[in-house]
């Protein structure tokens, strides 16, 4: 191995014992579930909770992710900055699939606009709960990529196939986000409990100050 | 001398410890980190880290910031510019060495 890779490794074995607790997890798992109860929630309440979810998740999830990172996370393995160069790619990968979101948006209307709905976007209608799924597994095999995360392919594998069972089978969008939301929260359950046995609290005085 | 000679002679002694030498690549691949991270991630005991992170901060390669965070004593962590481009000069040096060696 050469000293450059001992160096990349090194890294990444930093960036996975931060993330190894599962609350980055979390996150992603109770995004799934409130847009899935936000969706069900429009349904029976006639209310757009979907379109208000995102203001209300940023509010509500972030400060419990920072919170359970400062209680659970630091206090068992202790402080990293990464600094700039990893959020650098994540930020990146977000630009990029902003700039994606908004090019797809803009040929849609474009097609829609000049040709009245062109049979290509019929057929992108049609099976659009498998390309849901597909771009969700390819969103998440990106940051599984770049954060080194492997279990985000996992997330990402689970997305496309409930989908495109979902499709065949009939089964309503919100139902499908409620599944991939509660099998994610679970495996958090997993992690966390491996996280607390595998780093328990050091007792008595949790640093080392180097006189 | 050989050029092979001269190349081990400028190796730095301070970095090749291997103790050191492992600190200061878990620094080098963050920003910065705390005592008990980088513990942590080098396996090392508490004395042995302790030793060594002050005789790398003695040679200006590490700076290390003592504070409070919820009433915790929590010690930050830091390679320095000169740390950074000592180390730099440590990987450009045991490579070119290491070139010249024979098969």
């Amino acid at each position: 191995m050469t000293k450059q890779n001992t160096l990349r490794e090194i890294e990444k074995k930093a960036y996975m014992s931060y993330h190894q607790d599962g609350l980055l997890d979390m996150v992603i798992g109770l995004y799934a579930l409130s847009f899935g109860l936000g969706i069900v929630a429009d349904k029976i309440l006639d209310f757009s909770f979907a379109a208000i979810m995102p203001g209300i998740l940023i509010a509500i999830v972030l400060p419990i992710w920072i919170q359970a990172k400062r209680k659970i996370t630091m206090p068992r393995i202790g402080f990293v900055n990464f600094g700039t160069r990893g959020s650098n790619k994540l930020f990146a990968i977000f630009l990029g699939l902003m700039v994606a979101g908004l090019g797809v948006f803009f040929v849609f209307t474009l097609a829609s606009v000049q040709n009245g709905r062109p049979v290509w976007i019929e057929t992108v209608f049609q099976y659009g709960m498998i390309v849901i799924g597909l771009g969700s597994a390819i969103i998440a095999s990106l940051f599984a990529y770049t954060m080194g995360l492997k279990r985000l392919y996992g997330y990402g594998l689970l997305t496309f196939v409930l989908f495109a069972s979902g499709h065949f089978l009939g089964v309503p969008f919100e139902y499908l986000l409620l599944t991939i939301g509660s099998v994610i929260i679970a495996s958090v359950a997993a992690l966390l409990v491996q996280f607390i046995r595998r780093y328990p609290l050091p007792k008595g005085a949790q640093d080392n100050v180097v006189q | 001398m050989s050029s092979s000679d001269a190349d081990i002679q400028n190796i730095d002694r301070l970095i090749h410890e291997p103790s050191r030498l492992t600190i200061m690549m878990h620094l080098y691949v963050v920003e910065s980190a705390d005592f008990q991270f980088l513990q942590n991630q080098t396996g090392m005991t508490p004395g042995n880290l302790s030793s060594h992170l002050r005789k790398l901060e003695d040679a200006g390669y590490v700076e290390i910031t003592k504070e409070f965070v919820d009433r915790t004593p929590h010690t930050a962590l830091k390679l320095t510019r000169k740390g950074r481009d000592a180390f730099k000069e440590y990987r450009r040096n045991v490579k070119r060495f290491i070139e010249k060696l024979p098969e």
